[in-house]
Formats: structure tokens, C-alpha cells, sequence
């Protein structure tokens, strides 16, 4: 997309992009944004395993299944909120963007597999388009990004409810359905079609010119802005990006349960934040790579669907959400306290041992 | 710069004010209706789209069309919202306000406010602390201990079962699963391997079932606020042959399944019971009523009768109306999530599956008028649900639909 | 920037008076009151019924628990912070509130005190994680309001609890022509006008404009940080004891509602989430704003499935006009 950029700006921009270059291409550093989700998925694995002290079925294929299908609503909208994040802004559109990429999948209901991808796309124009809109308001008209979408986020909720009275019209699509039921390889497609699409934001935020502008803007907005990047066009794209994200995940959401409500995006918004600062991205911007979200994505899930299972009280699950959250974050932060220096040896021991 | 900017701002204004003010002005004094509120305090699911759309349609059937003018108004979901717009219905003249109380304590000082004003007050499908209002309600006809016998009886009395909850810290989910687990209680055997929340909404008990399911494939039954047609199809997803009994609510989808004769050959089956929308439509009426002719209602906490429909008694209707024992309707008429007990033949003919759907009034309906006598019994006791200071009675929660399964 | 946090830090004179009046009309806080004024004269236009000195007390009364809740807030979003945890810690007072109070008015100053405690206890944990363990503020805050939520779910399952009538009667407390929100207001004020002349409240505005130049110049920013966590708390604790008075009731979730609403109320207030510009003055503002709006849409008849998109618009007009305002101040001062 911008191919067109001069490589004489990408010097010009070296100094403000130093630490996210760096980080992206010292070894040292790549292995601890690996590690942190090394880290992640480790601790996402013990979960499920010492879920069997509680009950024998826990931990199994089944399990891991279920957490993997149920996590990838929760890592689609996370890259959204990941770029917003990068960028230094914040997306609190996103349950009503779900909402209404969900209400149009439902009611354009696609039948067949080119009608779906054509489906995809115009859910996925369609709540990109709006998504621009929070970025222009934020770019344009300086509004504080906080402030810009959750005013877009009540407007869209409510201009839905007032299309649909309340009530969404269409039916479920049999093809977005297949996508849970369906399996390949004895994998439901879901999982694979989330695997690749992950992989392709990974090569977006990595290896894209895109992606490295979008860390030094992250990093040093002025900075980049004086290094003549586009940064004004960068941020509506973040948005846009979080819309079509959002928009996604609710075309998803009506074929795992088949229909579309005007609630169905309300549970996303505080996992998405939650998501993206347990996976070690920087809130206030340029800091963090997307696998390692989609390690905390599937932490958090791994965490709710056992302590679903356990049977305590429900304040007690709350507490224990909010621990984990606070453990992840202490432990994946950044700085230079005691505690990191001897949690990075760790890291990288982990990765030692993975190699071997 | 500043005065010279600030004082057009203001004189413009005044003027914009003093013309609204001028159109606003003789509306009021013309108006010959009567002016009513409803008050919700959020909307987007289904069951609350129901409620708002037999009440639309009552005040536009006729001969309510030319008596009354029904002003809906949707606050936030917070309290201070509810009050808030409470207090202004109340300064707008409001002859009659009908609410869905968003808590049953919190709103007191605006409801006794907007009865001292002479206000009629009337809550449908939750009950309030504050005696001057009246409300009609099913919180305390039983659901919760009924649904569990029943369930209990399908199983009789072990194996190993899901409960599914409403929304955390709300109370009718409370006494659903106080009234519930009187039973479970009884039955040692019976052992809840899960239990989590479903914010009575279908999506979220799939999300939630699925990875209950995950842990306890081997489940027995499941017992369910709202929100069972969710938990239904996570059963479903995982692509077990065997099916199991589920208590649930009204969705249209759930009962449909009920009756689809493949999956009862799986053994699927199930009691379909719990809160209606109709409530809204018959304790609208009933305010009507209080306005238009000075009905006398003594009972405030109204206990409405709880639906009770067993799989084999579920029938599709085949038209737009609720006759010939019809309870649901077919996929082509109402999506899955559609609440069927919407309608009450006896104290609210007036409602169609279009006025449901819609909020349009049924074509060629008039509003009869309510039986005479009591109407309906005063609802149980409920702490903090609908008295302050009182308990709950020792008998609260004594089966009216099922009898035990006789052991032996 | 700096500029302005100069102006906004330390009111200094400037060479004119009409300079002075622009500073001023870039502030937040007029914004926010003009806005204020320009609203409640329509609604009032608009809805002759509410022509009453005591619908206006009612409303005050109802918009005091955002209004506290946000001048909390506006402490952390001064120090170029975030604080999520008012969800948490207004459902938690709440809930102690409906519980634990004791009758008579040393069970209001009890109360008071608890609420208050709690408050303080989980902002000096937010505190502490932000400015010496250096977490994230968004993500530390999100951890603390989830936790302290599932306490306030722990302490009462579902809504009930009798709050004393005394506090039930606190904010209806009519003193000749003041009433008890009116008076805390103007507390709340008072204090605010004191903190931003110490050390602390100079410091609060530096630390939000220039962490690193504020440490340079010998400015304890952790500790700044720490006390502003704090007292975000124990705000985040008032305003939920005022919430009891106004529900006479406990819910678990009753804190929900205001996450968000505490930053459009602090933003339409003026105060910047860049930090170091702003004030509590306009976020006490902002909050009686944001209250006034849904009763504005109610006056001028939008049809309630759409009051949303008038809510939205109006929340980013404010946001904008106060913006453009600035961005006049600024330019004449230059």
C-alpha cells in the first residue's frame, strides 16, 4: 500500500525508529518478544493441564479445541485494538463494530464460498469505512481518540438499533457456519483460516514498510511526522484496520451461533484491552508484535474457560481474572527493575530449550 | 474578541430557545390525549424489543389511538439514567408512566416523586420496593424450583448437570437459582459439574456452554435461564449423537427444536417455561385503565401466572395468531431468538405476531377491556425484589407445576 | 503545550486583562459552563414542567457521583495517567456502604471513612505498580478494577442492602436555599483551588506536561504519581457513597456505568488526556453536562432508538468546541 515511499525516507527516519528497528531485527530482542509468548502460551498450557487435578476431562484435545475456536473472535479484534494501539490511540468502537459487521453478515447471509469472501469483504469495507471515520476525527479534528470512538460507538449502536428496531432481520449463512463445523485435516477451519490470517498481520507489523512506519510513528510522532511519513494517513488506516477487524469478528460470531444480535459485541471490548497490554504491547504506543497478543488472546480464553468450569463463586472467578491480568502484565512489562533481569534470562532459557 | 464572540452565542441562543419554546408552547395546550411514558432502560434484545412493540401497538389500537400519546424514551443502563428520565416524564406532564425498572430499590425516590405528582406508575417484568407502584411480574411464580423438579425428574434425581445463570449480581437471577437449587439440594445424586453466566443472551450462553462442554462432555442435563437456545446449540456443535433434557425459556428456536422429531430421535427434550412480554402489553392496560376510567387495582405487586409448556404440548401456529393451542411460531415467521410467549388471548387479544414483531397494532383489533375482579394475586414476599425489611416466606418455593418423580 | 500547562498551573497576570479573559475562555471549564448554560436555558425552554428550583436540585443530586467519580479521574488524567479501576472501587463503596453503615450521622461520617479507606488502599496499589514497578497505567488499572469488581460481587451476590436512611436522606439535605450537593461542589472546589497552589498540585501538572523534565528539575514524580492515585480513590469511594444516597440501595455493578462516563466527562471538562492541561472545575462541569444531555434529547423529542447518535454527536461537539476554543487562546497569545 505505500510501495510508493521513497527508501531515503526510511534513512531519514532512522534515528526516531532506532529502538523499534532494533527490536525487530537484533536476535537478542526478537527472542524476547518471542519469548514473551512463549511465556504466554506456557502458562496457558499449564492452566489447561492442572485443570485435571480438577476434573480428568480437562486439558484433553477437546479442550484445547474449544479454547482455540472460542479464542479466535477474541485474536481478530485484538489485532484491531493492537494497531490503534501501536499508533498511541485507542478503540472503544469496537463492540459496536462487531455489532454491525454481525447484523450485515446476517442480513446479506452469504451461500457458497465466493458469495462469503464477497460478504467478507463488503462486512469488512463497510465497518473499515466507519473505522475511518474515528480516524479522521482523530487525525483531522484532533479529537482525543478515547473521546472520538466512544462517541462513534454509541452513534453506530444506535443508528443499528434504529435500523433494526431491535430487531435483526436475515438468516444464518449455512457456508460462515462450515467454518466452525467444518474440519480439514481433521482441524476445524476456523482455526486454520485464524492461523493464516494471523500470520499475515505478523508480516504486516514485521515485514511491511507499513508495519515499520507504523512502530515509528507509534514511537516519536513528531519525530516521524518531520521524517515526512504519512502519519495523518497511517492513523486513519489503524482505525480503518480495527473497524474491518471488528467487522470480521462479528461475520464470524453469526456463523458460530447463527444469528445476530444487537448485544453480540459487548463482551469484547475489555478482553481486547486486556488482550493487547498482556501481550506487552506499549498503550502509549510503538512497543509490541502481534503474536505476542495473540499468546495473551489465548492466555485470557485458556483462563475463562477453566475457571468456568471450576465451581466457585463467581466474585472469586472475577478476582482471579484480575490476578492473572496483573501477574501477565508484571511479568511481561518493560524496564529496567530487579525483576525483568532475572525474568529475561528466563526467556531466554525457554527459548534455549525449545531450539534443542 | 471574546464579548463580541460571546454574545451573539447567547443571543443566538435565546432566539433558537424562545422559538422552540414558541412551537413547543401551544402543542402542549392543545393536546387533548392523554400523555404517557414508557420508560426503558435499555433495549437490543429480543425480549425487551417485544415488550416496547405490544405496548406501541396497544397505544395504537384503537380507540387508544385517538385517547393516548405514548412517548418511548430508552435511557442508559444505569440507574441515574432511569431516574433522570424519570423526573423529566414527570416535569413533562406525564399522565402515566410504564417502566421496566432497571433496579428494584434504586429508582424509589423518583417513583414515590412521580406518584405524589399524581403519576400512575406502572413496572412490568420486575417488581419495586416502593409500595405506591404497582408492577407485574413473574420473578416469584416459581421458575427457578419448577424447571429444576422437572429437570430433576427427567433425570431422576442424579446425573451430572450445567446450570446457566443470568447476569452476576442481578437479583432475579438470584432468586431463579435459589428457587433451583431447593431442589438440585434435595437430590444428592445430582451433582452441578458447571456453572456460569449467560447474561440471558443466547450468544453469550454459547460461548460460555461450549466451553463448559469442553470440560464436561459428559454432561446429563441442563438447566437454563434465558439464553437456552444458546447453550442448545453449543450441545449441538459439539456433534454428539445422544442428546440430553434442558430447561429453558421462551425462544422461539428452542421450542421449535423441541419439536423437531430428529433431534427428539436423539433424545432431546425439554421444558419451556419463564418470564413473557406480554406482561408489558397487560400492565399497560392496566394503567390505561387507572388513567381512562379510575380502575381500582388493589394489588401493587402483581404476580403473573408462569408460562408452563412441556415439549409434547408445543404446536406451531399457522397463522398470524395465537389460536387453536398454537404456542410458537414456524422459522420463516420469527428468527430464532424470538420470544414465543408473547401473547395472552385472555387479557390481551389485541396483540398479533405482527404487533410483536412490529409495534404495528393488529388490523381491525380494538382494545377489550381487562376482566373484572382481582386481575392478578398479589406476588410472594421478595426481599429487596419488591419489600424492604420482610422475608421470604417459608413456602416460597413450592412446586406449582411438577410433582417430584415418585423415587420407588 | 507547555505553554498552556504554564498558564493553567500557575495563575499568573498576565500583561492585559483582556489576555486574561482569553486565557480564560480557552480553559475547559468556561467552555464547559457556556456549553452548560446554553443546554439547561433550551431544556428549560423546551420543558416547562422542569421550571422548578427543585427539579434543578434533583438533577445536581444526580449528576454528583459522575461529578465526584470524575474529579477523581481528572487527578490521574492530569499526570498524563488512566484509571479504570472507578468501575471497581464506586461498585465496591457502594456495596460496603449497603452493608456495613451504621445509623445517624457518625454513620455517615463512618461511612465516609470507609469509603474513603478503600479508596485509598486500591489507588495507592495503582499507585504504586504505576510509579515504581512502572506498569502500564491502562493495563494495571483494567487488573485492579476487575479485581476489586469480583470483591464488591463477593461482598453481596445480587442488589439489596438497606443504606441508613440518613445517608438515603444526605444529598436531599436542603440548607435554606443550598443543598447538600451544592455545598460539596463547592468544597470540592474550595480544595481544589488550595491543592493546585502546593507543591503537589504544581507537580501534578509538570509530571502530566514532561515526566523526565519534571525529575530533572527535582520534582518527586513517583511519589506525585502515588498521591494522585490516591486521592483518585478515595473521589472514586465519595462517589459511590453518594450513589448510596441516591439508590439507598447496593449493586454489585452499579460502578459499571461510569467507567467511560468518567472520561467524557473529563474531556468535554477540557481537561487534555495528554495531560498537564485541564482541571477539576471543568470536569465538574463536564459531568453536569454529560448528565444534562440524555435530558436535553429527552426536551427536544428525538426518537429513542436514535437518542444514541444525539448522545455521540453532542459528546464530540463539546469535545471540538472546546478544542477550537483553545486553539483561539492559544493563537492570541502568541
Amino acid at each position: 500500500m505505500k510501495g510508493g515511499i521513497p527508501v531515503c525516507s526510511d534513512r531519514k527516519l532512522s534515528p526516531a525508529e532506532a529502538p523499534a528497528t532494533a527490536r525487530e531485527s537484533t536476535p537478542s530482542f526478537l527472542s524476547t518478544d518471542l519469548g514473551k509468548s512463549v511465556v504466554l502460551i506456557a502458562l496457558a498450557l499449564l492452566m489447561l493441564f492442572a485443570g485435571r487435578l480438577v476434573s480428568p476431562s480437562l486439558g484433553g484435545l477437546n479442550q484445547i479445541s474449544a479454547v482455540l475456536v472460542l479464542s479466535s473472535f477474541l485474536i481478530v479484534v485484538a489485532f484491531g485494538q493492537q494497531m490503534v494501539v501501536l499508533i498511541g490511540g485507542l478503540d472503544l468502537s469496537i463492540p459496536s463494530m462487531i455489532t454491525l459487521g454481525g447484523l450485515l453478515a446476517f442480513a446479506w447471509t452469504p451461500h457458497g464460498v465466493g458469495e462469503l469472501l464477497l460478504v467478507a469483504l463488503a462486512v469488512m469495507a463497510v465497518t473499515g469505512a466507519v473505522g475511518m471515520i474515528s480516524g479522521l476525527g482523530v487525525t483531522l479534528l484532533a479529537i482525543p481518540p478515547f473521546i472520538m470512538t466512544l462517541s462513534m460507538g454509541i452513534i453506530i449502536y444506535s443508528a443499528c438499533l434504529g435500523a433494526t428496531r431491535g430487531t435483526p432481520r436475515g438468516q444464518g449463512s449455512e457456508t460462515i457456519e462450515a467454518l466452525f463445523s467444518g474440519r480439514f485435516l481433521g482441524i476445524p477451519l476456523i482455526i486454520l483460516l485464524v492461523a493464516v490470517l494471523a500470520a499475515l498481520a505478523i508480516l504486516l507489523q514485521s515485514r511491511t514498510t507499513f508495519g515499520r512506519f507504523l512502530y515509528a510513528t507509534g514511537t516519536n510522532r513528531q519525530a516521524a511526522y518531520i521524517a515526512g511519513l504519512p502519519v495523518r494517513r497511517m492513523t486513519v488506516a489503524t482505525y480503518a484496520c480495527s473497524g474491518a477487524a471488528a467487522g470480521l469478528c462479528g461475520l464470524l460470531l453469526v456463523g458460530f451461533s447463527g444469528g445476530a444480535t444487537l448485544t453480540m459485541g459487548q463482551s469484547y471490548l475489555l478482553p481486547s484491552i486486556a488482550a493487547v497490554v498482556v501481550g506487552g504491547t506499549a498503550i502509549t504506543g510503538g512497543r509490541g508484535s502481534f503474536l505476542s497478543v495473540l499468546a495473551a488472546a489465548l492466555l485470557i480464553t485458556t483462563f475463562t474457560t477453566v475457571i468456568s468450569s471450576i465451581q466457585i463463586e463467581e466474585g472469586w472467578r472475577t478476582i482471579l481474572y484480575g490476578a492473572v491480568v496483573l501477574i501477565a502484565i508484571l511479568a511481561m512489562r518493560d524496564g529496567t527493575t530487579p525483576l525483568t533481569w532475572r525474568l529475561l534470562p528466563l526467556l531466554r532459557g525457554n527459548k534455549k530449550q525449545q531450539s534443542t | 474578541m471574546t464579548l463580541r464572540f460571546k454574545s451573539p452565542l447567547i443571543r443566538g441562543a435565546l432566539a433558537v430557545t424562545t422559538a422552540l419554546g414558541l412551537l413547543a408552547g401551544p402543542s402542549y395546550a392543545q393536546d387533548e390525549k392523554v400523555k404517557v411514558y414508557l420508560s426503558l432502560s435499555y433495549t437490543g434484545n429480543s425480549w425487551m424489543t417485544e415488550a416496547a412493540n405490544v405496548i406501541k401497538a396497544l397505544a395504537k389500537t384503537p380507540p387508544y389511538d385517538t385517547q393516548v400519546e405514548l412517548i418511548d424514551v430508552i435511557s442508559g443502563v444505569d440507574v441515574q439514567a432511569q431516574i433522570s428520565a424519570y423526573e423529566s416524564m414527570i416535569a413533562d406532564g406525564a399522565k402515566g408512566i410504564i417502566s421496566f425498572p432497571i433496579s428494584s430499590t434504586g429508582l424509589n425516590r423518583a417513583i414515590k416523586q412521580g406518584c405524589e405528582a399524581g403519576v400512575e406508575m406502572f413496572m412490568f417484568a420486575n417488581h419495586v420496593t416502593e409500595p405506591c407502584a404497582h408492577s407485574l411480574a413473574y420473578i416469584g411464580s416459581g421458575f427457578g424450583e419448577n424447571t429444576a423438579q422437572w429437570l430433576a425428574n427427567e433425570m431422576e434425581g442424579k446425573g451430572k448437570i450445567f446450570m446457566i445463570r443470568g447476569v452476576p449480581g442481578s437479583a432475579v437471577d438470584v432468586r431463579h437459582y435459589d428457587g433451583a437449587m431447593s431442589v438440585f439440594s434435595k437430590y444428592p445424586e445430582i451433582e452441578v459439574v458447571a456453572e456460569y453466566y449467560g447474561m440471558w443472551d443466547d450468544q453469550t450462553t454459547q460461548t460460555e456452554t461450549t466451553k463448559a462442554l469442553a470440560a464436561h462432555p459428559d454432561v446429563q442435563g441442563i438447566w437454563s435461564q434465558a439464553g437456552e437456545y444458546g447453550a442448545l446449540q453449543a450441545l449441538l456443535a459439539t456433534g454428539r449423537q445422544d442428546l440430553i433434557p434442558i430447561s429453558g425459556e421462551n425462544s422461539a428456536g428452542f421450542r421449535r427444536a423441541l419439536i423437531d422429531p430428529a433431534l427428539k430421535e436423539r433424545g432431546l427434550t425439554g421444558i419451556s417455561s419463564g418470564d413473557s412480554p406480554v406482561v408489558a402489553a397487560i400492565a399497560f392496560k392496566m394503567m390505561m385503565e387507572r388513567i381512562l376510567t379510575d380502575r381500582d387495582i388493589p394489588n401493587h405487586n402483581m404476580a403473573y401466572t408462569l408460562p408452563w409448556v412441556p415439549a409434547d404440548q408445543i404446536v406451531l401456529c399457522t397463522g398470524d395468531i395465537i389460536e387453536n393451542g398454537c404456542n410458537t411460531f414456524p422459522a420463516d415467521k420469527v428468527p430464532d431468538s424470538f420470544i414465543s410467549e408473547a401473547f395472552n388471548p385472555a387479557y390481551a387479544p389485541e396483540i398479533s405476531l405482527s404487533a410483536a414483531l412490529t409495534g404495528e397494532p393488529t388490523p381491525g383489533a380494538t382494545i377489550q377491556p381487562l376482566p373484572a375482579g382481582e386481575l392478578f394475586p398479589e406476588a410472594q414476599s421478595l426481599p429487596g425484589i419488591n419489600c424492604d425489611d420482610c422475608e421470604l416466606p417459608a413456602d416460597a418455593f413450592a412446586l406449582t407445576f411438577v410433582k417430584p418423580f415418585d423415587a420407588n | 503545550m507547555p505553554q498552556d500547562s504554564a498558564i493553567s498551573a500557575q495563575p499568573r497576570t498576565l500583561p492585559s486583562s483582556i489576555g486574561a479573559i482569553r486565557a480564560i475562555f480557552g480553559s475547559g471549564a468556561v467552555i464547559a459552563a457556556i456549553l452548560y448554560l446554553v443546554m439547561f436555558v433550551l431544556y428549560l425552554a423546551l420543558l416547562p414542567g422542569a421550571r422548578s428550583y427543585s427539579h434543578f436540585q434533583d438533577q445536581l443530586a444526580n449528576s454528583l457521583p459522575l461529578a465526584l467519580a470524575a474529579v477523581g479521574g481528572t487527578f490521574v488524567v492530569l499526570t498524563r495517567g488512566f484509571d479504570l479501576s472507578v468501575a471497581g472501587v464506586v461498585s465496591l463503596a457502594n456495596v460496603l456502604v449497603a452493608t456495613y453503615s451504621m445509623k445517624g450521622t457518625t454513620g455517615i461520617l463512618l461511612a465516609a471513612l470507609m469509603v474513603c479507606a478503600v479508596g485509598l488502599v486500591v489507588g495507592a496499589v495503582n499507585g504504586i505498580l504505576i510509579a515504581y514497578l512502572r506498569l502500564q497505567p491502562i493495563a494495571c488499572t483494567l487488573a485492579t478494577m476487575i479485581i476489586t469488581s469480583g470483591i464488591a460481587l463477593l461482598i453481596m451476590d445480587a442488589p439489596g442492602g438497606n443504606v441508613p436512611s440518613a445517608i438515603g436522606n444526605l444529598l436531599f439535605e436542603r440548607f435554606g436555599p443550598l443543598s447538600m450537593p451544592m455545598i460539596t461542589v463547592g468544597v470540592v472546589i474550595l480544595l481544589w483551588a488550595v491543592i493546585r497552589r502546593t507543591d503537589w498540585g504544581v507537580g501534578l501538572y509538570a509530571v502530566g506536561a514532561d515526566e523526565t523534565a519534571s525529575r530533572l528539575a527535582g520534582i518527586a514524580t513517583a511519589s506525585v504519581k502515588v498521591r494522585a492515585y490516591c486521592v483518585a480513590g478515595m473521589f472514586y469511594g465519595l462517589a459511590g457513597l453518594a450513589l448510596s444516597s441516591i439508590t439507598v440501595s447496593g449493586d454489585p455493578t452499579a460502578g459499571n456505568s461510569f467507567l467511560l462516563q468518567v472520561f467524557a466527562a473529563i474531556a468535554i471538562g477540557g481537561t487534555s488526556f495528554a495531560g498537564g492541561r485541564g482541571g477539576v472545575v471543568g470536569t465538574i462541569l463536564g459531568a453536569l453536562v454529560l448528565m444534562l444531555v440524555q435530558k436535553l434529547l429527552f426536551s427536544l423529542g428525538v426518537s429513542s432508538f436514535y437518542t444514541g447518535i444525539g448522545q455521540g454527536v453532542l459528546m464530540i461537539a463539546a469535545v471540538l468546541v472546546g478544542a477550537f476554543s483553545a486553539h483561539i487562546a492559544k493563537s492570541n497569545n502568541t
